[in-house]
């Protein structure tokens, strides 16, 4: 007997019991074994990921290499269990379905023929993804408009629990689905190896979203110990963590209160939170990606960069080319390309602006089920297609006004237009109620008692400290990418670049937040 | 590098917990409490709120400590009653709003302190939540992490006189009026929102139960409870009402302690100060002004009890 965990519209939980066939849904079988592993999930920044990242890395070095691979798929999939252990059999349906259905389109030689197994693999994918994320939305969404209309509920209400790292792990199988069925990959005859691209640890939860022609063939690499690379490894963990501990946590702490309860937050509070936001959410996830990145370096692997500081951007388009960057390029390869762009045998610029509109409804329903997100999709859609739309007109007035004159007064004006269309789409950002981003939108206009409100805010030692170090993170991603930072920080003597190192690291311990947080892209 | 590290870490963790202000401030008490030898009729125990001035009722000592929880109430209690030859008549707890948030009851603080009573493998084992260990490990090993805030403090209160403090009671460290406050509300909202969001409908079930153990010891030792509601501003009751069911919770608290506790008094000063925004700290606390004035008022409630 399986157990279903439904949430009911009040938000409370209600567990029927439903009979062992109907599998798909939420199992919260009782694995009693591991309900020690639960309580303590396997976060990048816990205590418990200290260890077995250390002990799986120390092992794989020691093993034969024939047998590497074993441990990181198993190390993998007990980092997995963690969270749920029942969810590990949801992640073992893609994978197996994948791995047959790229089995069987390699010994097809049409696209015809492979068609149907590629609809499998769509099918069991996205439909695993649906019923996990999206059911909750639908379901809501029919009831709503029943009662609309006068004819109440129609469908049972279902919200599954969100396995956490489905939309990361189901599009990684999809990319690498739809890459056999092109011909542009061949199929992984390896199960195990094909297990391990689905699951590899670092990157499983929450990205980067990696191709199968930049990740498999690394699995049949031999890795002796690199130490630059392994060095770099951990200077990008160090970073990671505290881009997530110290930056993204603190500002954590300033803007949760807006959003959890935005009616008592106005004016110049909303406006000074959206900023604070999209840098929490970049701190936290880029934090995370660099641990990642960083993760799988100690054993040799290079994943995928996911982003390329996305504030500097100079507009919508060069933003999403710089933020999340495998999610958006996957998007772009196998939803935008794939859309009809021509009419009569040409391109057409409406066509075109459509389906960038349709894309990114994609990109934010990706991110949640919710109106919020849709929205957010929606609104960075509108905004690349109406800069296409009239991108003529915004060179001619460059060049009317005379910036085209001044390129870095111009580029100024771009990147800070460009930050502020980010952070009014930062109203749709997050899980919380779409009333209260419109309450938000509201209050906005209100300007009463402003001055105290400042004074309240920048009195806020939580406030002073999270800016500063918004200034730092932003200055320092910008001299290691941009100028020749590292050849001039590694020509340093060996004593003070291991005092920076440590000088990081006690800061971190002093300013970073310990308590459990997890990080914000996890509940993707 | 490492062998660098640790030996930072650990020069770092002894300074930190030598001159941190709130453990110099609880070990103070604790050698206050030590030297304690007038009779012990009252005993103060529990958080910030508990604003009761000893020297007004006297024959009492103020035990609380800053944001203490009942499972650190419990423990320490519990330590009292075994390791030291002391028995109140009657001990004080305060049973705010804020005493059943479960942002309270999950955020024990001052660990390198703490140790000392609370058995943090027992808490992990009967709770099932690892983070005991966690905090366990930090409280002996790595007290700073996390804490610039009480170090910045600590190192502005680095000449604090200790001679203010009598039988463990510490005025406000800074005399502050509420009243004025530029945006009083805000602050309100700030404090509630702070300290009871995702308060639910029910009080932390974590917090019941160490307020129950706490009730239990004093039926086990025949000590009296009191339990007292501390004034709070008209600006977070406002918004405090918004987020918990203060007529529910308080009907609770009323039936654990019946069921529990046997006998107890309540003191409910919850109002008691309601449009008078000079007797407060800030938002949720009393100023010294305030604490004067409610301790005379329990002097009073007590005589008036036949408790005094």
């Amino acid at each position: 007997m399986l157990c279903i965990a439904v949430n009911c519209t009040s938000g409370c939980q209600i567990v029927n019991e439903i009979p062992a066939p109907a599998i798909l849904l939420s199992v919260t079988v009782n694995f009693t074994t591991f309900a020690v592993l639960q309580s303590a999930q396997m976060l990048f920044n816990s205590i418990g990921y200290l260890f077995f990242l250390p002990l799986t890395v120390a092992a794989y070095y020691t093993l034969p290499r024939q047998w590497r691979w074993v441990l990181l798929l198993i190390a993998s999939y007990l980092f997995y269990a963690f969270w749920n252990p029942a969810y590990v059999l949801l992640l073992m349906a893609s994978t197996g379905v994948s791995y047959f259905a790229g089995i069987k389109m390699s010994e097809q030689r049409s696209k015809p023929a492979r068609r149907p197994y590629l609809f499998l693999a769509l099918a069991v994918n996205l439909g695993l993804l649906f019923a996990f994320k999206y059911l909750g939305f639908f379901t809501g969404t029919v009831n709503q408009l029943g009662s609309i209309f006068g004819f109440g509920q129609i469908v049972p209400y279902m919200s599954l629990l969100l396995p956490v790292g489905i939309s990361f792990y189901t599009f990684q199988s999809l990319g690498y689905v739809i890459d056999v069925y092109r011909g542009s990959a061949k199929a992984e005859h390896h199960a195990g190896l094909f297990a391990l691209y689905v699951s590899f640890f670092p990157q499983l939860v929450a990205g980067p979203i990696e191709r199968a022609r930049n990740l498999l063939p690394q699995f049949r690499e031999v890795h002796e110990f690199n130490p630059v690379l392994f060095s770099s490894g951990l200077r990008l963990i160090l970073w990671g963590l505290f881009k997530k501990i110290v930056i993204a946590d603190r500002l954590a702490l300033l803007v949760q209160p807006v959003f959890g309860q935005p009616e008592y937050f106005h004016g110049i509070q909303v406006v000074i939170a959206m900023p604070l936001l999209m840098m929490q959410v970049y701190a936290d996830f880029s934090g995370y990606t660099d641990i990642a990145i960083g993760s799988a370096r100690l054993m040799g692997f290079r994943l995928s960069p996911n982003f390329n500081r996305p504030f500097a951007a100079k507009s919508i388009a060069a933003f999403w080319n710089r933020w999340h960057i495998t999610l958006t390029t996957w998007l772009r390869d196998y939803v935008y390309f794939s859309l009809p762009s021509k009419s009569g045998g040409r391109v057409k610029s409406w066509k075109l602006n459509l389906n960038l509109i349709i894309t990114f409804l994609l990109v934010g329903f990706w991110h949640g089920a919710n109106w919020n997100f849709l929205a957010f999709g929606l609104l960075h859609g509108i905004y690349m297609a109406l800069a296409n739309i009239f991108k003529p007109e915004l060179t001619k007035f460059n060049q009317i006004s005379g910036l085209a004159r001044f390129p870095k007064l111009l580029s100024a004006v771009n990147i800070t237009a460009t930050f502020f269309l980010i952070c009014t789409s930062g109203f749709f950002f997050g899980q919380h109620p779409f009333s209260d981003s419109l309450t938000l939108i509201r209050n906005i206009t209100e300007w009463s008692n402003t001055s105290a409100a400042l004074l309240t805010i920048v009195k806020n030692n939580d406030f002073l400290l999270g800016t500063a170090l918004i200034v730092f993170m932003l200055w320092f991603e910008y001299i290691t990418m941009e100028k020749s930072f590292k050849p001039r920080f590694q020509s340093l003597p060996v004593s003070l670049r291991y005092a920076a190192y440590m000088a990081m690291f006690f800061f971190m311990l002093i300013f970073g937040i310990f308590t459990r947080q997890e990080f914000f892209y996890f509940q993707f | 590098m490492f062998l660098l590290l640790l030996v930072v870490n650990a020069l770092l963790n002894s300074i930190y917990d030598r001159w941190m202000i709130y453990h110099r401030l609880n070990r103070n008490q604790d050698r206050q409490f030590e030297a304690f030898s007038d009779t012990l009729t009252y005993l103060m125990l529990g958080n910030s709120h508990d604003m009761i001035n000893p020297q007004i009722l006297g024959n009492s000592f103020n035990y609380a400590s800053p944001s203490e929880v009942y499972t650190q109430t419990w423990y320490k209690f519990k330590y009292i009653l075994e390791k030291s030859s002391k028995k109140p008549e009657y001990v004080f707890i305060s049973v705010d709003p804020v005493n059943f948030s479960p942002k309270a009851e999950n955020t024990i603080k001052f660990d390198g302190y703490w140790r000392k009573y609370v058995d943090y493998f027992e808490l992990a084992k009967e709770t099932g939540d690892t983070d005991y260990l966690v905090k366990w490990f930090t409280g002996r090993y790595c007290a700073y992490a996390g804490n610039y805030k009480f170090i910045f403090m600590s190192l502005f209160y680095l000449n604090a006189d200790f001679s203010k403090v009598v039988n463990g009671y510490r005025p406000p460290r800074d005399y502050r009026n509420f009243a004025l406050e530029p945006d009083r509300r805000a602050s309100g909202i700030e404090r509630a929102t702070s300290y009871l969001s995702g308060y639910g409908t029910a009080p932390d079930p974590g917090a019941v139960r160490y307020f129950k153990r706490i009730l239990e010891l004093c039926a086990e030792n025949n000590i009296k409870p009191i339990l007292v509601r501390m004034p709070l501003t008209d600006e977070y009751l406002e918004h405090a009402n918004k987020l918990v069911d203060m007529k529910s919770l308080d009907d609770q608290i009323e039936k654990i302690a019946g069921e529990v506790a046997g006998e107890y008094l309540l003191f409910d000063f919850r109002n008691e100060f309601s449009g008078r925004p000079e007797l407060f700290f800030n938002a949720d606390h009393v100023n010294p002004k305030g604490a004067d004035l409610i301790s005379h008022k329990i002097k009073t409630r007590l005589i008036e009890s036949g408790n005094y």
